[in-house]
C-alpha cells in the first residue's frame, strides 16, 4: 500500500510571504484524507473477499492461517501505516467459539500489556482481561456500525486499553456471504502515522485547518488552540472528507471546553 | 538560580532505575495478585518466556520469582503438555500472607500511595469531563450499568475497569499506559476495601454518578466523585492496617475477603 502524500510540489512561500501558485485548500487536504482511507479500505476489501471465499463453516486454524497470510505483509512494511490487522467472525461463525479473533499486532516499540515486540504477534485472548469486554463485541461500535449498516466503518479517534495502548483508529468492514455477515475485517491506524502523512500538505494551506471525526473530536490541527484529542464544535467553514466520517474546519476558534 | 540550572531537573533525568531486586518484583506482583485474589485458585500462569516478555525481564529473573512464590506455596509448577505454573488452591483466604503485607508497609507509603493514584485519577476525571462527547458519556453509563459490584472479586475487577475506562475519556494514551501501571503494582491493594459490603456498594454509586458529571463537563463534580471513592478507599486500607497492628483482624468480620 502506499500513500504518496508530499507537500514538495504543493505551494510554498516567497521571500515577500506571498503564496505561490499552488496554495493548498481546505478541499485538497480533505480529499488527501479520503486517499489515505481509501488505500487502507482497498487492502480491506481484498481481505474480505478472500476471506467471503473461504465459506462457511471455517475452522479456526485454517481460518487463521489464511488471515495470517493476508494480513502479515501490510504489517511489516518498513513504514507500515497499520499497527494491527485481522478479522473477527461473528459469534456463531468459528465452530466451538463464541467469539474468535485472528488479530495479528504489528511489532510494538514498548507496550505496558504486551512488552516489547520485533515481529508481528498474534493478539492471545485466552488472556482473562479480554473475557468481559469481549462478551460484549456485538456492541462494541467497530463491530455494530458495519453489522448494522452493511458499511465500511471507522471508529476512533480513540486510546486502544485492550492491546496496543495506543491513540488509534480502528477500519473495519463487514465480510458478508449470502446476505449474512460472518464477521469484519480490520486494521488499527495510529493517529500519529496519520498524522505523519497528513502535516505536511495541511501546513501548506494558507489558512489553519483541524481535521476532526463525525463527534467533532480532533484527529490533526494546525492551529496550536484546536489541540488532538479535544472536542471542537465549528460554525465556520467545513469540507467534508468523501467516503470518511471526517471534515476539515477551515480557521477553527477555540471555543471548545477543552 | 537559572533555569537550566535547577538541581531537581536536571538529576532527575539520571535518577536510579528501579532495578534492583527484579525477582523480587516479579514474585511481589504475583503474590500480591494471588493473595489479594486477581488470579485466583488453580490458574494457570503465563509461560516462563512470555512472563519474562510481559515484564521485561530475563528468563533467569522470572524463574527466581516463581521460585519464591513455590517456596511461599502460592503456585506449583507442573511438569508435561499439560504443565505450567498455577495458583494453589486454599482453604481460607491468605490471612498471615495479607497481615505481612499490610504490615510490610509502613503508613506513609500506604498513604502515599493512595495520594499518588488519587491525583492521577482526579486528574483523569478532570481531563475527561473536558473530552467526553456525549455517546462516550452513554457508553460509561452502560457499562457501569452491566457492571457487578456484588461481590468482593468482581468490584475490585470492575474498580479497575472503571479507573481504566476513565483514563480512555482523556484520549491519552500515556495516561492510559499509566493507569494500567499503577493498577498493575497497587491495584489489588488499593481495591483491598471493596471485600467490604457496605463500601463496595458505596463506591460503586459513586462511579455510577460519574457518566453525567462527564456527559455534562462538569470537571469539578467529576474530578470530587472519583477522589471520594480513592479517598475511602485509602481510608479502609489505613484502618486494616491499624487492626492487623493491634494484633487483630484484617476486618470488622463484615467482610466477605477475597
Amino acid at each position: 500500500m502506499t500513500h504518496p502524500l508530499t507537500t514538495s510540489e504543493h505551494g510554498a512561500t516567497t521571500e515577500h510571504g506571498a503564496s505561490t501558485e499552488h496554495r493548498v485548500t481546505a478541499e485538497q487536504c480533505a480529499a488527501a484524507v479520503s486517499t489515505l482511507f481509501d488505500g487502507i479500505f482497498a487492502d480491506l476489501e481484498s481481505w474480505r473477499d478472500r476471506v467471503a471465499q473461504a465459506g462457511q463453516p471455517t475452522r479456526p486454524t485454517e481460518l487463521d492461517a489464511l488471515v495470517e497470510t493476508l494480513v502479515i505483509p501490510a504489517l511489516t512494511l518498513p513504514q507500515p501505516t497499520l499497527i494491527g490487522a485481522g478479522f473477527i467472525a461473528a459469534p456463531e461463525f468459528v465452530d466451538g467459539h463464541d467469539v474468535h479473533f485472528s488479530w495479528w499486532l504489528g511489532p510494538l516499540e514498548s507496550n505496558p500489556l504486551l512488552g516489547i515486540t520485533t515481529v508481528p504477534t498474534r493478539l492471545d485472548l485466552s488472556a482473562r482481561v479480554y473475557t468481559d469486554y469481549l462478551r460484549d463485541v456485538r456492541e462494541l461500535e467497530w463491530y455494530s456500525i458495519p453489522e448494522s449498516t452493511h458499511q465500511r466503518h471507522v471508529t476512533g479517534p480513540y486510546v486502544d486499553h485492550l492491546c496496543t495502548c495506543d491513540y488509534i483508529f480502528t477500519v473495519t468492514m463487514p465480510v458478508r456471504v449470502t446476505e449474512q455477515m460472518i464477521g469484519v475485517v480490520g486494521a488499527d491506524v495510529a493517529v500519529r502515522r496519520l498524522e505523519t502523512a497528513l502535516l505536511p500538505l495541511f501546513l501548506a494551506a494558507d489558512q489553519p485547518l483541524a481535521l476532526v471525526n463525525a463527534v467533532d473530536r480532533v484527529v490533526l490541527s494546525t492551529e496550536p488552540t484546536v489541540q488532538v484529542g479535544q472536542l471542537a464544535p465549528h460554525d465556520g467553514v467545513v469540507v467534508a472528507c468523501s467516503g470518511v466520517p471526517f471534515r476539515v474546519l477551515v480557521a477553527p476558534a477555540s471555543s471548545s471546553r477543552d | 538560580m537559572a533555569a537550566d540550572r535547577r538541581p531537581g531537573a536536571r538529576e532527575a533525568v539520571f535518577a536510579q532505575l528501579n532495578d534492583a531486586g527484579r525477582a523480587e518484583q516479579v514474585a511481589q506482583r504475583l503474590t500480591d495478585a494471588i493473595i489479594l485474589g486477581v488470579l485466583g485458585p488453580g490458574e494457570r500462569l503465563p509461560s516462563e518466556p512470555e512472563l519474562a516478555r510481559r515484564f521485561g525481564v530475563a528468563l533467569i529473573t522470572v524463574r527466581e520469582g516463581l521460585g519464591n512464590l513455590r517456596e511461599t506455596g502460592l503456585v506449583e509448577t507442573r511438569r508435561g503438555r499439560e504443565g505450567g505454573s498455577f495458583v494453589i488452591a486454599v482453604d481460607a483466604p491468605h490471612n498471615a500472607l495479607l497481615h505481612t503485607r499490610l504490615r510490610g508497609l509502613t503508613q506513609v507509603e500506604l498513604s502515599d500511595i493512595a495520594v499518588y493514584f488519587g491525583v492521577i485519577v482526579e486528574g483523569c476525571a478532570t481531563r475527561a469531563a473536558r473530552r467526553t462527547s456525549p455517546p462516550d458519556a452513554e457508553r460509561l453509563a452502560g457499562w457501569l450499568q452491566k457492571a457487578e459490584f456484588a461481590g468482593a472479586a468482581s468490584a475490585r475487577s470492575n474498580a479497575g475497569g472503571f479507573f481504566l475506562e476513565l483514563a480512555v475519556l482523556t484520549q491519552s494514551a500515556r495516561l492510559v499506559r499509566e493507569q494500567i501501571r499503577v493498577q498493575a503494582e497497587f491495584g489489588p491493594l488499593l481495591f483491598l476495601g471493596l471485600g467490604d459490603p457496605a463500601l463496595r456498594e458505596r463506591i460503586a454509586a459513586g462511579f455510577r454518578a460519574v457518566p453525567a458529571a462527564l456527559g455534562a463537563g462538569d470537571d469539578v463534580l467529576a474530578r470530587r466523585l472519583v477522589g471520594d471513592q480513592v479517598q475511602a478507599l485509602s481510608e479502609w486500607l489505613l484502618a486494616a492496617k491499624a487492626r492487623v497492628e493491634r494484633g487483630g483482624q484484617l476486618d470488622d468480620a463484615s467482610v466477605d475477603h477475597i
